[in-house]
C-alpha cells in the first residue's frame, strides 16, 4: 500500500521538471495510444497471410487494433511507469508520488495520471455523465422511431445497432454510475482513510475504463452492434465488423472493474478509521462494497464468453458454433452468470445511497441495520442462483427451471428487508423534502413496480408469455433506471456540495426530478402495455395493434430527456455559480461532512476515531 | 400466580392486540394499506385480462389467471408500502432548516420478524403456486401427446416455416384444429430466434440444431400472431407470419388443397 502521510505532503518536489511523469497527461496518452494503434493496424494488414478469410483477418487486425490502443494509451499516460520501476528493483520516490497525487496541480490533475481518489471521483463522474448522455441520446432515437408504427426515421439496421449500443453503454454506465464517483470520492473519507488502499489501482481503473469509451464509439463506425447487448451467439460471430468494438469494450471494462472491485473492498477492509467495527460502518460503504465484491466473481464469465466469442470470429474456434460441436447454450450461461449479478451489482450502491439519505432527512437512526446488511447480503448471496431464469424458453434443460424459479422468487425476501428498513426509518417521520430525499420516494414506487413485475416474469409459465416482449424491456428500466439510476441522481444531490463545494441549484433540482419521474411512469405504463399486448422487444417497427401504447411510451421519453437536460444544465451552472455550500449542509453524521471544501489532500488533519455508528439522531424512545 | 381479583394483571396478548389495533398512527396504516390493497386487486384483475390478448389455448387460460393471482399475492405488500409511503408524505416537513429529531427507533424485533413473515410467507404461496401450475401443465402435455399433431417449426432469417409431418403439408401459415393438442418441434436453421404465437401462450426458442418442443392445445377459434421473440438480425422486428385455429373440419379441408392427406 502506498498512502501518503502528512509529513511528506509538506516537502517540496525537487526538479520537477526533469522527470519523465510530470510531462505525461491525457495528450501524450492519446499520442501514444493513436500511435500504438496504427502501427498495429498498418503492420497486421501487411503482414497477414492472404489466404485468411477476409472476415476472420479483419476481425484479427481490428481487436488487436484496440487493444494495442487501451495499452498504448496506459504506456503514454504514465500507468506503467510504477510497474516498470519495480521490474527494475526501484520504486518512485517520495516526491513522485506526491506529483502523482496531483498535489498543488489544480485543474490539470483530472488530465493526469492522478492517484488522488478524489481526483478519480472527479473523472468518474464527468465519464459517467457522457456514457449516460450518449445512452440516453440513443434512448431519444429509438423512442422516436418507434413513436409511430411503420416509422422511416431510421433504418432497421441502425436501429438495432442503436440498440446495442444504448445497451451496453447504459450498462456500462450504470455499473460504475455509483461506485464510481461516490465510492472513490466519497467513500474513504466516509471510512476515516488518508486514501484508497492501492491509489494507483485506482486511477488505473478509472484510465483503463476512459480507453474502452473510444474503443466502444467505434462500433458506431464500423457497423455498429446488431446483437443488443446480449451479444448472443451465433448472432455475434456472425455480425460485422462493429463486433470487434463490443468485444475490446468488454474486455477492457472487465479489467477495469476487476481492479476496481479489488481495490474498494480492500480499502474498506484494510482502511477503516480507528474505531470504525463493522456495525459502525455506514451503510453506503457496506452496500457499495458488497456490489463490486460481487463483480469480482462475476465479470469475468463475461470477459472469458467474449474471448471465446473474439476466437470464433478470428480463429474459427468454435466455441459457440454448433456446426462444430459448440453451443450457443454455453454463451448464454457464460454471460448470465454475470449477467443476473450484475442487475444487482446495479442496483445495490443505488439503494445504499437511499439509505443513507433517509436518516439525515427524517432525523432519525436507519432502522435495524443489521435488516440491510442481512438484505444486502442475501441478495447478493441469492443473485449468483438465478441465472437461468433468462433460459427458461432457451430448450436447455427444462427440468431445470421449477429449481431456477424458486431460487429466482426467494430473492423477494431479502428485496423484502431493503423496503423494511427504508419504510421503518421513515416510520413516524417528518421528512424533509429536498432533491436528495425526493429520490427515496421515487425509489419506492419505482423498486415496487419493477420488483413485482419480477415475480410474474421469474415464473415459467407467466414467462412463456412475457419472455422477450416489451414487458421485460419495462420491468429492468423500473429497477435499473427507476431504481438504481434514481438513487444515484439522489446520491449526486446530496454529495454535491462535497464534491464541487457548491449547492445544486434546488430549483433545476426538483423540476428535473418531476420530469424525469413523471415521464419515467408514462413511458414505461406504456411499454408495460405494449407488452402485455404482445409486442416484442429489439423490434424496430410494429404493428398498428400497439400504436397507442408506443406513442404514449415515447411522449414519456421525451419528458425524461426535458428533464435530463435540466439536471446536465444544473450541474454545470452550479459548479461555477451555485451557492457556496456550508461544510455540512444535510446536518449529516456521517465522516465525510466533517471535512472542509476542498477536501485536502490526505483528508484529515488527524486520523479521526469513530465512536458509534454514524445514525445517532432522535430522541430517546421512552 | 394468576389472581382474578389482582388489578395490576398484565394484559394478554389478546388484549395488547387490540389495544395495538386502537392505535392512531396503526389504524392510519391499516386504512391506507387496505385501500391500496383494493386498488392494486383491482387493476390487476381488471387492466392484464383487458391488455392480453383474446384467450385461444389452454396455456394462454393459465397464464392470464397466473398474472391475476400474482397480483393478488402482491397486493398486500402494495398496500403496505404505499400506506407508509402516503402517511409520512401526508406529515411532511415545510421550511429551510432540517426538522426537528424524530423519535430514535433503532429496531423492533418483532415489527421486523412479522415483516419478513408475512413477505416469506407471500412469497412461498407464489412459489407453490407457480409449481403447481408448472406440473399440470406438464402433466397435461404427458397425457395429451399421444394424439397430438406435431407441427415442425423452423426459424431462418426472417420466416418461419411450418411442416406437418403426419399430413405433409408444408406451410408459411400456423393453421391448426381446435381442441386437438398440438406439439411444436422447434429449430432454426442459423442464429437464435423464440417461436412466439402470441395467443396460444407458447414461447420456445428456436435453435441451430437443436430441438425445442413445447405444447398446448388451442381451444378457441380465431386468428394466431406468430413473432419473433430473440433478436436475430436485421429484420427481426419483420420476422412474422399469422395462423388460424379452425374447425377440425375446415382444417381438414385447408389440409388437402395444400395437398395434404387429411389426419
Amino acid at each position: 500500500m502506498t498512502t501518503l502521510s502528512p509529513q511528506v505532503s509538506s516537502r517540496p518536489i525537487p526538479n520537477p521538471k526533469k522527470s519523465l511523469i510530470t510531462k505525461l497527461n491525457m495528450g501524450t496518452g492519446l499520442i501514444v495510444g493513436v500511435a500504438f494503434a496504427l502501427a498495429t493496424y498498418y503492420s497486421m494488414q501487411t503482414t497477414l497471410d492472404d489466404a485468411t478469410l477476409n472476415f476472420q483477418r479483419n476481425n484479427q487486425v481490428l481487436l488487436a487494433t484496440m487493444f494495442m490502443w487501451s495499452i498504448g494509451f496506459l504506456v503514454g499516460i504514465g500507468a506503467f511507469i510504477g510497474p516498470f520501476r519495480w521490474l527494475i528493483g526501484k520504486d518512485l520516490t517520495a516526491e513522485e508520488q506526491l506529483y502523482l497525487a496531483g498535489d498543488g496541480q489544480g485543474i490539470k490533475r483530472y488530465f493526469k495520471y492522478c492517484t488522488d481518489h478524489k481526483v478519480v471521483g472527479i473523472q468518474y463522474l464527468w465519464g459517467v455523465i457522457a456514457m449516460l448522455a450518449v445512452g440516453g441520446s440513443m434512448a431519444m432515437m429509438i423512442r422516436t422511431q418507434l413513436a409511430q408504427p411503420g416509422a422511416k426515421f431510421i433504418t432497421p439496421s441502425i436501429y438495432n445497432s442503436l440498440v446495442g449500443l444504448h445497451g451496453i453503454t447504459m450498462i456500462v454506465a450504470m455499473i460504475v454510475v455509483a461506485t464510481g464517483p461516490f465510492g472513490n470520492f466519497i467513500m474513504p473519507i466516509m471510512i476515516g482513510a488518508a486514501d484508497m488502499a492501492f491509489p494507483r489501482l485506482n486511477a488505473l481503473s478509472w484510465w483503463v475504463l476512459f480507453t474502452a469509451i473510444p474503443v466502444l464509439c467505434s462500433a458506431w463506425f464500423l457497423g455498429g452492434i446488431p446483437t443488443g447487448w446480449t451479444a448472443y451467439a451465433p448472432l455475434s460471430v456472425q455480425a460485422g465488423p462493429g463486433m470487434n468494438a463490443f468485444i475490446a469494450t468488454i474486455i477492457i471494462f472487465a479489467v477495469s472493474t476487476a481492479v476496481a472491485g479489488a481495490n474498494i473492498t480492500a480499502t474498506v477492509i484494510a482502511m477503516r478509521a480507528k474505531g470504525m467495527t463493522w456495525n459502525r460502518v455506514p451503510i453506503f460503504v457496506i452496500g457499495a462494497t458488497i456490489s463490486v465484491a460481487l463483480a469480482v466473481p462475476a465479470f469475468p464469465t463475461f470477459m472469458v464468453s467474449m474471448i471465446q466469442t473474439a476466437m470464433d470470429r478470428t480463429f474459427l474456434t468454435g466455441f459457440f458454433d454448433s456446426n462444430v460441436g459448440g453451443s450457443g447454450w454455453l454463451y448464454a450461461h457464460l454471460f448470465w452468470i454475470m449477467g443476473h449479478p450484475e442487475v444487482y451489482v446495479i442496483l445495490l450502491p443505488g439503494v445504499a445511497i437511499l439509505m443513507e439519505i433517509v436518516p439525515v432527512f427524517v432525523r432519525m437512526p436507519l432502522f435495524s441495520y443489521t435488516a440491510a446488511v442481512v438484505g444486502f447480503a442475501g441478495i447478493a448471496g441469492l443473485s449468483v442462483l438465478v441465472w437461468a431464469h433468462h433460459m427458461y424458453m432457451s430448450g436447455w434443460l427444462p427440468m431445470l427451471n421449477g429449481p431456477f424459479m424458486v431460487t429466482t422468487e426467494m430473492i423477494s425476501i431479502p428485496t423484502g428487508l431493503i423496503f423494511l428498513v427504508i419504510l421503518g426509518t421513515l416510520w413516524h417521520g417528518k421528512p424533509w423534502l429536498k432533491v436528495p430525499m425526493l429520490g427515496v420516494y421515487a425509489f419506492l414506487w419505482n423498486m415496487l413496480i419493477g420488483g413485482i413485475t419480477g415475480l410474474y416474469l421469474s415464473d415459467v409459465p407467466a414467462d412463456n408469455y412475457l419472455h422477450g416482449s416489451m414487458y421485460v424491456t419495462a420491468h429492468f428500466h423500473y429497477t435499473l433506471m427507476g431504481a438504481a439510476l434514481t438513487g444515484a441522481v439522489a446520491g449526486l444531490s446530496y454529495w454535491y456540495p462535497k464534491m464541487t463545494g457548491r449547492m445544486l441549484n434546488e430549483r433545476a433540482g426538483y423540476i428535473s426530478f418531476w420530469f424525469v419521474q413523471i415521464g419515467f411512469q408514462i413511458l414505461y405504463l406504456g411499454m408495460f402495455i405494449a407488452g402485455a399486448q404482445g409486442q416484442p422487444r429489439r423490434v424496430s417497427d410494429y404493428a398498428q395493434m400497439y400504436a397507442n401504447s408506443n406513442r404514449i411510451s415515447t411522449m414519456g421519453a421525451y419528458l425524461i430527456g426535458t428533464g435530463f437536460i435540466v439536471l446536465l444544465w444544473a450541474v454545470i451552472h452550479s459548479w461555477r455559480n451555485g451557492v457556496i455550500a456550508p461544510m455540512n449542509p444535510w446536518g449529516a453524521k456521517t465522516l465525510e461532512w466533517t471535512v472542509p471544501y476542498p477536501v485536502p489532500l490526505v483528508n484529515f488533519d488527524t486520523p479521526p476515531v469513530v465512536t458509534s455508528d454514524p445514525y445517532g439522531y432522535g430522541k430517546a424512545v421512552k | 400466580m394468576s389472581d382474578h381479583n389482582d388489578v395490576h394483571l398484565e394484559p394478554t396478548p389478546g388484549e395488547r392486540f387490540s389495544k395495538f389495533l386502537k392505535r392512531g398512527d396503526i389504524r392510519e396504516t391499516l386504512a391506507w394499506a387496505t385501500f391500496y390493497t383494493a386498488v392494486f386487486v383491482v387493476l390487476g384483475a381488471y387492466f392484464y385480462p383487458k391488455w392480453m390478448p383474446t384467450v385461444m389455448s389452454t396455456d394462454m387460460k393459465a397464464i392470464e389467471r397466473l398474472m391475476v393471482v400474482f397480483t393478488f399475492i402482491s397486493a398486500p405488500v402494495c398496500g403496505f408500502v404505499m400506506s407508509i409511503f402516503t402517511q409520512t408524505l401526508r406529515h411532511r416537513h415545510k421550511g429551510d432548516t432540517p426538522p426537528p429529531d424524530g423519535p430514535a427507533i433503532r429496531n423492533n424485533r418483532l415489527a421486523t420478524s412479522v415483516f419478513a413473515g408475512v413477505s416469506s410467507l407471500l412469497c412461498l404461496t407464489a412459489i407453490v403456486y407457480g409449481l403447481i401450475e408448472l406440473n399440470s401443465s406438464a402433466e397435461a402435455a404427458t397425457k395429451d401427446a399421444p394424439n397430438a399433431l406435431v407441427v415442425e417449426v423452423t426459424g431462418n432469417q426472417w420466416v418461419w416455416s411450418f411442416n406437418y409431418p403426419s399430413l405433409g403439408v408444408e406451410s408459411n401459415v400456423l393453421n391448426l384444429p381446435i381442441d386437438r393438442p398440438v406439439i411444436f418441434q422447434i429449430t432454426s436453421a442459423d442464429v437464435n430466434h423464440s417461436f412466439w404465437p402470441v395467443q396460444l401462450g407458447v414461447k420456445a426458442d428456436a435453435n441451430h440444431l437443436a430441438t425445442t418442443l413445447a405444447q398446448t392445445t388451442p381451444i378457441k377459434l380465431g386468428t394466431i400472431d406468430v413473432k419473433c421473440a430473440e433478436l436475430c438480425g436485421l429484420y427481426h422486428a419483420y420476422m412474422e407470419t399469422s395462423g388460424e385455429v379452425m374447425t377440425v373440419s375446415d382444417f381438414n379441408n385447408w389440409v388437402t388443397a395444400q395437398g395434404g392427406h387429411s389426419a
